[in-house]
């Protein structure tokens, strides 16, 4: 009140700090796409900490699930690495390339990565890409278990998502 | 050289080499030198013209390869314009250097002789036994063992030409296409056409494969060398096939049955992350599982081979998010023993019950390790009963290697029938190769390892790791292997289409649990993830679900319960 009062009474150095206004922050950042929430994270400690918060990156998985996903969904994905984790390394490549597929029939429009967070994604879609979380996680138990595997114990049951190297 | 004319098995059809040099030199004038290569500085015989065109071929597929050049490069040569002369001594020379020539050739299947750690003798060792008789000099040989392949399918020809890509795919001829037309009569050198080689080459398998069967054991001999020349000049998918066929089949004639199992978990493992088979298998099984257990409150699945237990993170993830909240899960898995002790078996357990508790399903593990499926029964898996507890049994690509000893599978399928299960979820390639004719087998291991090894070349393009594809073939290497050279009790992977196992299963008193559309939505999707454009396809047959490349189905996907009226 004091800062808007400031404001009106002509004063040209703004005062008005984002920092201080932490709802305003979060929900700008609630509308990004993840890319830009990334580099959001590189603004301050402050930002960072929003940034890194799981609730942001849920609100980013299933923003445009319809219906929305059961509530026991979310102890499940944070025990399974939480949601950040299920959007980079899931949800963005499986959405991509199911609309890049989409793309390449006859019939469907152009977009971009942008268009995959825009479309509604249904149910199969989230399923699957929790069961490869799943997947992935189990994978990543590793460490004294699960026999020999050459190379180290790098999980690669995602590695068909990942996108070619051209060399 | 006139061994050709001499012989009378090329006398009764146009064999491939003379009806080469017709088509190349149709203006030849009988016994004297030809006119146009003596212009050239050769003197050539007109008569021996298709011998020499012959063998000019072999040697330019000998120069592609990378030590081709090498071996040639000390031999001394007299009298240049002897042209068939000096080729021949070139080959000759060659035929010497065979066996170091064939190694090579086979070098992507030296992990399957050394991965153990085991160097043994060389996949073709000296023929000792077998003298390399002049007799079956390859120039004869190609054109009457081919012309007696009247059985050779036109479907093996279209499928051939499909692979290759040749805009020739509608000739129906038996006989191999011609040389292209872009060689004029004027140049004398033949140009050798990979589209033609590699109808050679899968001709000459076949070949080899009938010769074995009537135990002409020199001529298999022979033919096999001549497949790892053809198999040279070929590239990618085709070369790799014909290389793992051709130690199969030479394995086979040698009797040698060294059987190398040692990682053969680690390899599935490579075999799983490359392409969508295994996914596939366990994604609809677990679907078929899970609509079978909607509503229960104890289950128990019971998993004939565990490996590392990758289909079951998806399933207790699934059971975790179902409406109403996770059952109480119990499984039990069997595996084989494992050559270094250890419990590889509880270590997966250990890992799965790791991963239950993060997610918040009541978990119970339990291993079994036994030598054949047959050594178990009901009352050792320690089945509750069917009131307190669902039970579903899951075989993924075991259940056909119990065809290998009689009576095993009944049994198997009489103590499943005792457990009472709510489902029980098969999954197994679709293919036949346990019929008893050795040349029925060998031909549709070749179309099936075929496209299986096209489609591993087709999804190639994503993936980012090169040595996954490489073990990936090394595995299904083994499998070609067993299912050539091995026989008897040895031969375990019996394959055997989905309808002769529907037509088993009901036999045994199972009736089909159909699939489900949810299990074919998300397979659909998952296949979508894979490259390979639209390489994949999902199909429904009668309920039951199969994976296939492009038009061949290779995995088939079933659910069964008991039949009404078994109690």
């Amino acid at each position: 009140m004091v800062q808007l009062v400031k404001l009106r009474k002509g004063d040209k150095r703004s005062k008005f700090c984002i920092n201080d206004n932490m709802d305003i922050l979060i929900e700008i950042l609630k509308r990004l796409d993840s890319r830009s929430i990334a580099a959001a994270a590189c603004v301050c400690h402050l930002w960072l900490s929003v940034a890194r918060s799981n609730w942001l990156w849920e609100n980013l998985c299933f923003r445009h699930v319809s219906p929305p996903p059961p509530p026991g969904v979310r102890p499940v994905v944070e025990a399974l690495g939480g949601y950040r984790r299920l959007y980079t390394a899931c949800l963005r490549p499986v959405l991509t390339r199911l609309s890049r597929r989409k793309r390449l029939r006859p019939g469907s429009g152009a977009g971009g990565d942008a268009e995959a967070a825009r479309r509604v994604w249904r149910r199969h879609e989230v399923e699957l890409s929790i069961s490869l979380f799943c997947v992935d996680y189990y994978e990543r138990l590793g460490g004294g278990g699960g026999g020999v595997r050459a190379g180290g114990a790098s999980a690669s049951s995602l590695m068909f998502l990942c996108e070619p190297v051209n060399v | 050289m006139k061994r050709e004319r001499e012989n009378g098995q090329s006398s009764s059809s146009p064999s491939m080499a003379s009806a080469k040099g017709k088509k190349m030199w149709e203006e030849d004038n009988g016994g004297g030198m030809d006119e146009l290569l003596a212009v050239l500085g050769y003197k050539v015989k007109a008569s021996d013209m298709a011998d020499v065109a012959q063998k000019l071929e072999q040697l330019e597929m000998v120069m592609d390869q990378e030590d081709g050049i090498s071996l040639l490069s000390d031999s001394v040569h007299f009298n240049p314009s002897d042209l068939s002369g000096w080729v021949q001594s070139m080959l000759s020379e060659l035929n010497a250097g065979q066996t170091q020539l064939s190694s090579t050739v086979v070098d992507d299947s030296s992990l399957l002789i050394s991965a153990g750690g085991n160097n043994s003798s060389p996949c073709f060792p000296q023929p000792r036994i077998f003298e390399d008789n002049s007799e079956y000099d390859l120039s004869a040989i190609p054109g009457g063992a081919i012309c007696k392949q009247k059985q050779s399918p036109v479907l093996l020809q279209n499928q051939n030409n499909k692979r290759i890509k040749t805009n020739r795919s509608d000739d129906p001829v038996l006989l191999p296409p011609e040389i292209c037309p872009g060689s004029t009569a004027a140049r004398p050198v033949v140009l050798v056409d990979s589209q033609e080689t590699g109808v050679q080459l899968v001709h000459t398998l076949i070949a080899c494969a009938e010769a074995v069967q009537q135990e002409n054991l020199k001529l298999a001999d022979a033919l096999v060398k001549h497949i790892g020349l053809l198999a040279g000049a070929q590239a990618g998918a085709m070369r790799k096939v014909a290389t793992y066929f051709a130690e199969a089949l030479a394995r086979r004639i040698y009797n040698f049955h060294l059987q190398d199992l040692n990682y053969s978990d680690v390899l599935q493992m490579h075999f799983y992350e490359t392409c969508p088979y295994l996914k596939f298998a366990h994604f609809t099984a677990n679907q078929a599982i899970l609509e079978a257990f909607e509503g229960e409150t104890r289950v128990h699945v019971v998993d004939f081979g565990l490996k590392q237990g990758m289909q079951w993170p998806a399933l207790m993830q699934a059971l975790a998010l179902r409406p109403g909240g996770p059952p109480k899960f119990r499984l039990t898995g069997i595996g084989p023993p494992q050559e270094d002790n250890t419990d590889a078996l509880q270590e997966v357990g250990w890992k799965l019950a790791q991963l239950a508790e993060a997610i918040g399903v009541e978990f119970e593990f339990r291993g079994f390790v036994v030598n054949s499926l047959a050594d178990l029964n009901a009352e050792i898996l320690d089945i509750r009963p069917r009131e307190v507890e669902k039970v579903a049994v899951n075989s993924v690509f075991e259940l056909h290697q119990l065809l290998a000893r009689p009576g095993s599978i009944d049994k198997v399928l009489d103590s499943i029938k005792r457990m009472r299960p709510k489902i029980v979820t098969v999954v197994e390639q679709e293919a036949n190769h346990n019929g008893s004719v050795f040349v029925d087998r060998f031909n549709e291991a070749l179309h099936y390892y075929s496209t299986m090894f096209d489609s591993l070349e087709g999804s190639g393009l994503t993936q980012a790791n090169s040595q996954d594809v490489a073990m990936s073939e090394v595995y299904l290497g083994r499998q070609i292997c067993n299912v050539v050279a091995c026989e008897g009790a040895d031969r375990v992977e019996r394959h055997e289409t989905l309808s002769q196992w529907r037509a088993r299963m009901g036999a045994a008193g199972f009736e089909s649990a159909h699939l489900g559309s949810n299990a074919f939505k998300q397979a659909s999707m998952l296949l979508a993830l894979f490259g390979g454009g639209d390489g994949y396809r999902v199909e429904e047959n009668d309920g039951c679900l199969m994976l296939g490349w492009h038009t061949r189905p290779l995995i088939a996907t079933s659910a069964w319960q008991l039949a009404a009226g078994e109690s």
